[in-house]
């Protein structure tokens, strides 16, 4: 899968940076992912992170991905408002022709123990969509 | 006092505080360390600082101002966990919350509800998934009590709980 770093129709990065997180589309020796980095506790972080969510599923449907990479091995936490944006992110898949569709990989860190049960409830929302590593 | 008879006994914690929003992540970094060192074979700690977590960003908001009072109570003897967080309040946020509490609890089954406020809450706005979260994840019964003109919300269940699987397994 290949998801441009700075798509040409948009001329900006897929990337938010906020004091405590920040997520971008990263490609390095194990591969391109979406990366999800530090504590998203801000008020309402779905603002920052449902147009990022937009941007990169526009790219991904473009390339006709199968499957996208997103990682959450440095992200510290998430409230359950920036937990909305992978719940808008599960929605927009869904919305899509089921030809169209494609899957969210999640890569956890074991060390944050709330992960496990966070990307458990997903996973239960986006039965076909979601799955974790 | 034996070490053995030590772990047995009740912890209890209780803070209050004015604190501005960005104080709340480092309340739950506290939480979580402090749960790990008074029960450490439980592993519930992540599952507590969610929760104080999410409960803290209700209450501040709705705090008018005043102080917010959490209280945690760890007792491994009865295998019981409470949390609580008290702010001020006025009766149509007690009503409102209460009622949210009420409809929450009729549904038995935690997952299913939380799935369901997953589709119902609002992708762009704030709010409306902390409870069900809390009662999923971290395994823990919710309610709302009133006293002096200051709800509190209570999150108590068992200290040692099973951990959550997947219905049907691990995909």
């Amino acid at each position: 899968m290949t998801i441009p770093s700075q798509p040409a129709s948009r001329g900006a990065p897929i990337q938010v940076a906020e004091e405590k997180y920040s997520a971008g589309v990263v490609t390095d020796g194990r591969g391109t992912r979406v990366q999800f980095r530090g504590t998203i506790s801000t008020p309402n972080p779905a603002v920052v992170l449902n147009p990022f969510v937009d941007a990169v599923h526009d790219e991904l449907v473009k390339a006709a991905a199968k499957e996208v990479l997103v990682d959450f091995r440095e992200l510290e936490f998430c409230n359950s408002s920036g937990f909305k944006a992978f719940i808008h992110w599960i929605q927009k898949i869904q919305e899509l022709p089921e030809a169209q569709r494609y899957g969210l990989r999640f890569l956890s860190n074991p060390a944050r123990k709330w992960q496990r049960t966070s990307l458990l409830a997903l996973s239960c929302y986006g039965v076909s969509s979601v799955t974790i590593q | 006092m034996t070490e053995a008879k030590e772990q047995k006994q009740p912890i209890y914690l209780t803070m209050r505080m004015k604190p501005p929003w960005v104080f709340i992540d480092e309340l739950r970094r506290f939480v979580e360390s402090f749960c790990a060192c008074a029960c450490p074979e439980c592993d519930r700690e992540a599952q507590l600082a969610l929760t104080v977590h999410e409960l803290m960003q209700n209450a501040v908001p709705h705090s008018h101002d005043e102080e917010v009072e959490l209280t945690l109570e760890v007792e491994p003897a009865v295998d019981r966990v409470a949390v609580s967080i008290s702010n001020a309040c006025t009766d149509d946020e007690f009503n409102a919350l209460a009622a949210r509490v009420q409809r929450m609890n009729r549904e038995p089954d935690a997952l299913q509800h939380y799935l369901r406020a997953m589709e119902e809450a609002p992708a762009h706005t704030r709010g409306g998934l902390g409870l069900a979260r809390i009662r999923y994840e971290a395994q823990l019964d919710l309610s709302v009590s009133r006293s002096w003109g200051r709800l509190t919300v209570h999150a108590f269940g068992k200290l040692h709980v099973q951990p959550l699987r997947l219905p049907g397994g691990i995909r």
